[in-house]
């Protein structure tokens, strides 16, 4: 993480030889630096320390005990090879990996629509505003109407029909796997707006001399666009990234809660899911606990790739 | 030709700053024509959920298994079936106290961090930046039980804790980049004139920084306004419960019919929907903020 400023600060100490009047008066500044900074930072630092770092920290601890909410007994790290070594823990991994099939549909979604809306045709500022509001509705929502859509006589299959891909109709729900794929289009439906969004913001940034230059050059649009654009926009796909996996691993609960229940059997459990089933449902908070410092984990693997990956070119 | 290329620059430099207003004028191609028609129809495709669900909740069950006639019957039997109203005001009040909260909380951190050089800032920067990482899921369950050992569940004070805890470190970032982009001879100039730094934030810093806490608002306004999970469990009992946790458990109970279900989600989407669509230009600040760190 990137932790210098950007700006040379305000009364910081040069170095080297000075008058001592400068020198006090630096020393009455020091002592405005420390209090003042102190004073404006500390709710936050409070916030923070207490509402997150000890909670996680208690997580930490609780993960390696069978906590059931009330009294904890210590069982040690070998409570995670016991969640290691269960078929149903896997089992719901392979769900979430699945569901990161969806992330980079949805930002190639994303990226198309984004190039559309750039070239400013008639109404494209409706258009853009049509496309961002399917992320402004909630996961409950998207659960609740979903069921009708992928429902066995639901607007999906109507529409497969429609198509002349009538083979493909079924009930959605019904079995796991295709309830994990109804899961995943919902999600891709909801996720493709900010997606678009974040690329429209960074082809806007593009200076429009450089396609100029292209063209004189003789290159076609499909060239300057996968040789200009898509590599200027590297940051951008970090960032979509980044947001895009990490809603996929902790933002679909409600929707999996409203929408399937986590089934057919362990068909749409994910990770996140299982956590609140875990605890809230069975009892086994030691479980959930572990469960999530799981989820932690792999979240700041994510993370910790994307810093890497935009230090490299920044 | 060099005329529209210099009012393309121009587009872009107007639609960075939000301030579009000339339409420009392109030839009409096919290519563009194809555009538009493809624009339109994925527009209509996103959109159509929204039609079905307008659609369906002017329809009594019946008409609706039925495919016709529409009458108000599902609004009155929402109304009737869930305190509507109640919800909505603690989903509101659940939204003012969090939005009031983090900007209390990440604007003067975020002009400390930003402009303030003090002993352990880098500590105190690294240790805010790296909470953003914790998911909700990983503190939730010690945070829930914790919160019962102080009696804070079922009441709106634990509610916005969790969500001011979820808020702070993202907010608490982009105040910081936000200000660090406020140039050192404003505060030096305020700092000469005695105004010591707490001064320098209150009458320069912060007079400074509504685009920002604009930003602030809208992207906190939405997750709250949508949360389901913080509530299920933080808000359990039927007169606390937010909007959203009050549909989603009718959902699950399935003591109403499909329509009543489509109204209720219908009241739920608007209010974001229009936050969304109205302050967009925030929205695509926050995310450049968020994507130049």
């Amino acid at each position: 993480m990137e932790t210098t400023r950007s700006t040379p600060q305000t009364g910081h100490s040069v170095g080297g030889v000075r008058p001592a009047t400068v020198h006090r008066a630096n020393r009455g500044l020091q002592r405005d630096r420390t209090m003042s900074g102190a004073l404006l930072v500390a709710p936050a630092l409070l916030v923070v320390v207490l509402l997150l770092v000890v909670p996680i920290v208690q997580a930490f601890y609780y993960s390696m005990t069978n906590w059931d909410g009330l009294t904890s007994h210590w069982v040690g790290p070998s409570a995670y090879a016991t969640m290691f070594a269960d078929p149903t823990f896997w089992r719901v991994l392979e769900n979430n990996a699945m569901l990161l099939v969806a992330v980079p549909v949805t930002m190639l979604c994303g990226v198309g629509l984004a190039a559309l809306l750039h070239e400013h045709v008639w109404g494209w500022r409706v258009f853009r505003a049509a496309i961002i509001i399917p992320t402004a509705v909630s996961w409950v929502v998207l659960g609740v109407v979903g069921i009708q859509a992928f429902a066995a006589d639901g607007l999906i299959n109507q529409l497969l029909g429609a198509v002349g891909l009538g083979i493909l109709r079924q009930d959605w729900l019904g079995s796991p796997f295709s309830a994990l794929v109804a899961v995943a289009a919902t999600f891709v439906y909801s996720l493709v707006g900010i997606n678009t969004l974040i690329f429209v913001t960074g082809m806007s940034t593009i200076d429009p001399t450089i396609y100029e230059a292209a063209r004189i050059d003789g290159a076609n649009w499909r060239q300057s666009f996968l040789g200009l654009t898509i590599p200027l926009l590297r940051r951008y796909f970090l960032f979509a990234f980044v947001v895009t996996a990490i809603s996929a691993f902790s933002a679909v609960f409600s929707l999996i809660y409203t929408m399937t229940g986590g089934g057919p059997d362990l068909g749409t459990t994910t990770i996140e899911f299982f956590i609140y089933q875990a605890a809230f449902a069975t009892g086994s908070f030691g479980e959930g606990a572990r469960l999530g410092i799981v989820l932690f984990v792999i979240l700041f693997g994510i993370t910790l790739t994307q810093l890497r990956l935009m230090n490299r070119d920044a | 030709m060099d005329e529209t290329l210099t009012t393309r620059a121009e587009d872009t430099r107007r639609i960075e700053l939000g301030t579009l207003r000339r339409r420009t004028r392109h030839p009409v191609t096919t290519g563009r024509l194809a555009i538009f028609v493809t624009l339109a129809v994925v527009s209509a495709a996103l959109l159509y959920p929204f039609y079905f669900m307008i659609e369906t909740s002017f329809r009594s069950n019946q008409q609706y298994l039925l495919g016709s006639g529409f009458s108000l019957r599902s609004w009155t039997a929402l109304f009737q079936g869930v305190p509507v109203a109640q919800e909505m005001v603690n989903s509101l009040g659940l939204c003012a106290g969090t939005i009031l909260a983090v900007l209390v909380i990440a604007a003067p951190a975020g002009f400390a961090l930003a402009k303030i050089r003090f002993r352990g800032d880098v500590f105190v920067f690294l240790g805010i930046m790296g909470s953003m990482m914790i998911p909700l899921q990983s503190f939730i369950i010690p945070e829930y039980v914790n919160f019962a050992g102080l009696h804070l569940i079922n009441t709106y004070v634990g509610a916005v804790l969790v969500y001011v805890a979820v808020g702070t470190p993202f907010s608490t970032f982009l105040m910081t980049t936000f200000f660090r982009g406020i140039p050192d001879e404003l505060i030096d100039a305020g700092l000469c004139d005695g105004l010591g730094y707490l001064g320098v934030f209150r009458r320069i810093a912060l007079p400074l920084s509504g685009p920002a806490l604009a930003t602030l608002i809208v992207l906190r306004f939405i997750p709250v306004w949508n949360d389901f999970l913080v509530g299920l469990l933080f808000l359990q009992e039927p007169g606390v419960r937010p909007f959203t946790v009050g549909l989603g458990v009718l959902a699950s109970s399935q003591l109403v019919s499909v329509p009543a279900l489509m109204a209720g989600s219908l009241l739920s989407t608007i209010p974001a929907a229009i936050v969304y669509v109205v302050f967009q230009r925030y929205l695509v600040a926050g995310l450049t903020l968020g994507s130049s760190q």
